[in-house]
């Protein structure tokens, strides 16, 4: 990277956000298509190459799961000492010479998603995963991380997400939430989307100045992680990247859903509707109806 | 600054705030220091009311004193300087917060009041004027009056279901005006106007009435923080009053043209929030399309010339929902009666509580520290803990206040 001209330097942080919907990814059998390990893969080789750009360089991965969101690393300050006492897991790819740091990332990371996998969820398992969580967990992070920087180092941040589920249209407020929060700390969000377009992180993207890519070959996964998403948002400006898609920022309307050009806004909860009526279903409070302007009647003659 | 029942500040008692510092068993004052800085952090949370009605459409008119008194120099590096600084935040937050509200700007000096900018929803030219600002000379005396009645001119024909709000700066003691103050203050009462004044020497009991009478909120400043902190008070969308009419408003949500189509038919032309301008700017065939007349234009939220409707985007409705479903305050607890063997950690940021309180949010029971409470209140709005979880959340009922 670049040195900035007042020689401060510039600590990278990229907080990866892993969609590890059990459904979804089951439900993916064919040869073509990738699997959950081989995209874990591709994911830590992204995340290695990541900070091995500079010595200072910050990573932290989250897995977006069916009903909560979890942190796979760093881990917490006790579990870290209680495998540090158990002699760490020199076996797992570490002992030939490969940076130590490049291990921990790895070992830590396939060790906590073996235990989310393995705790078998209660109750119904929907095939979409609840990224807006994962999103607030990553801005916390961020913000506690800006706040214990040295002086003297500046930290800039990006998420990226992986996704590969179907949205829940139940967290976009939640989402929107995240997202403007997001622009807000100067955070970039980019998507990589394996299979089903996502119009949440469409906007996301748009808003925040991220990149917004699906896939077209799935087998080539890392490449497109390495060419596209491993750069920093302030050396973007100097490459070709995908051209910017048009996103469509129609509202849907509360009632059924549809998108609409014209709509009528409620202007108490300010919840949106594609037709007038009398009483706003979410605040329940009634408009005035605003009729034609009334004649003077006209007195009828009386026939006899 | 003083209320209603307390006197002046010279008539209460003596307050022995070096009473509040309390010293442990080392002799050291960090831990009482720190417990003072958390609460003074959680106080703005506390203060908040939930489940009031907000009026979220505003429009609002700032008044800058222009008169001499503003040259003082009591804020660095004079009072109207630091101002317009301020303002220039101000605005910028303020549609940050309030997307889909309008801001109107007007000075009072020499007696008069003059309108530096029409009302209006982009945020740009306001902050272009309050940089033009900083040549004028600061002459004269401040004219309540005057400029009250300018701000009711326009604000009397705005729609009953937007809030119609004045706010004042002024570091004047008094006001030169050409009539009864009184009978200008029972007209705003009558056209629900909400005048909030913020002081910059000392009370004055006219504005005090004036407050008081419509509603506002009336305060002093002491120094530049407090300043900038009771601006940022008037950020937020007030509480809604019992006469604010509730309708539905038309609204049109462009879809915005991208010069990429090469099916599209869409050909070149100029926009109309750029017709009278003399440079070529504007001119293009991307943009957004009224979606009742095609009239094009290059940003939004804009009120379309042609035909009237209110052109928005989704997201600038999404941006003040956070004011009407706000996250419920966190439960304090003692870190130490938490009953795990491990040790506590934030839910959001993961990081070790050390500090002796801990905050529980009580739908999904997660932990927090301080901070990530602080920034879930102010700047996320929605609980970490509450988000990851897959039941769709309530939408409480709203109440006029």
């Amino acid at each position: 990277m670049y040195e900035m001209s007042d020689q401060t330097a510039v600590s990278s942080l990229l907080v990866l956000v892993l969609d590890t919907n059990p459904v979804w990814w089951g439900s993916r059998q064919q040869e073509t298509q990738v699997q959950l390990p081989e995209c874990l893969d591709a994911a830590l080789v992204f995340a290695n190459s990541h900070l091995m750009l500079s010595h200072n360089n910050k990573l932290a991965v989250i897995a977006a799961h069916t009903d909560r969101s979890h942190f796979l690393y760093p881990m917490r300050q006790e579990e870290q000492m209680q495998m540090d006492a158990d002699g760490g897991d020199a076996s797992v790819g570490g002992g030939d010479g490969k940076y130590e740091l490049f291990a921990q990332v790895d070992s830590v990371v396939k060790k906590e998603m073996q235990q989310l996998m393995s705790q078998n969820p209660e109750g119904e398992v929907s095939p979409d995963s609840v990224v807006a969580g994962a999103l607030a967990m990553a801005l916390c992070y961020i913000h506690r991380l800006e706040k214990e920087c040295t002086i003297g180092i500046k930290l800039s941040a990006r998420i990226l997400v992986l996704k590969g589920s179907e949205d829940n249209p139940s967290q976009y407020m939640n989402f929107m939430n995240a997202v403007f929060t997001a622009q807000k700390q100067s955070v970039v969000i980019d998507a990589c989307i394996i299979e089903n377009e996502s119009g949440l992180l469409q906007q996301a993207c748009d808003i925040t100045g991220g990149i917004y890519l699906k896939i077209p070959q799935e087998t080539a996964l890392v490449q497109y992680m390495l060419w596209l998403f491993l750069p920093d948002p302030t050396v973007r400006s100097k490459l070709t990247l995908p051209p910017r898609a048009q996103v469509d920022y129609r509202a849907a309307c509360f009632c059924h859903r549809h998108l609409i050009d014209i709509g009528y806004v409620c202007s108490v909860c300010l919840s949106i509707f594609c037709m007038f009526s009398p009483i706003c279903s979410t605040c329940q409070t009634t408009f005035k109806i605003l009729g034609p302007p009334k004649l003077p009647k006209k007195k009828s003659k009386k026939t006899s | 600054m003083a209320e209603e029942e307390t006197g002046y500040r010279w008539e209460t008692e003596y307050e022995k705030t070096w009473e509040a510092l309390v010293e442990d068993e080392s002799g050291s004052l960090q831990a009482s220091v720190a417990d003072i800085v958390s609460k003074a952090k959680r106080r703005h949370l506390l203060d908040k009311i939930g489940n009031v009605r907000l009026g979220m459409m505003r429009h609002l008119f700032v008044i800058i004193d222009m008169s001499q008194a503003m040259n003082d120099q009591d804020l660095k590096p004079s009072r109207i300087l630091t101002t317009l600084k301020l303002l220039e935040h101000f605005v910028e937050e303020y549609f940050d917060q309030n997307p889909i509200s309008q801001l109107g700007i007007m000075a009072s000096r020499n007696k008069r009041a003059e309108k530096i900018t029409e009302l209006g929803g982009n945020p740009r030219r306001h902050v272009t004027a309050l940089q033009g600002l900083t040549t004028k000379p600061c002459q004269g005396e401040l004219s309540l009056q005057n400029s009250l009645d300018m701000a009711l001119q326009t604000l009397r024909h705005m729609p009953g279901h937007a809030s119609r709000e004045v706010l004042i700066i002024g570091g004047s003691l008094t006001t030169c005006d050409p009539g009864d103050i009184h009978s200008t203050i029972k007209i705003l009462q009558e056209n629900n106007v909400r005048c909030s004044v913020i002081g910059l020497s000392a009370e004055v009991r006219v504005c005090k009435k004036l407050c008081q009478a419509t509603n506002g909120q009336y305060n002093v400043v002491l120094d530049e923080t407090h300043f900038k902190d009771l601006l940022n008070q008037h950020v937020t969308p007030p509480p809604a009053t019992a006469n604010t009419e509730s309708s539905l408003i038309k609204m049109g949500f462009p879809h915005h043209s991208l010069t990429g189509d090469k099916n599209s038919e869409e050909k070149a032309s100029m926009c109309m929030c750029h017709l009278d301008s003399k440079e070529s700017q504007g001119f293009g065939s991307n943009g957004y399309f009224c979606p009742q007349c095609k009239s094009k234009y290059c940003e939004l939220p804009i009120e379309c010339k042609a035909c009237g409707l209110t052109l928005v985007s989704a997201p600038h409705l999404a941006r003040s929902y956070h004011h009407l479903f706000p996250p419920e305050p966190f439960k304090e607890l003692l870190t130490s009666d938490i009953m795990t063997d491990a040790a506590v950690c934030c839910y959001g940021c993961q990081a070790e509580i050390l500090e002796p309180q801990v905050y529980q949010c009580e739908k999904c029971q997660q932990l927090f520290c301080l901070d990530c409470d602080l920034f879930t209140h102010e700047t996320l709005h929605s609980c970490p803990g509450c988000a990851s979880l897959r039941s769709t959340p309530q939408t409480p009922r709203l109440h006029v206040s």
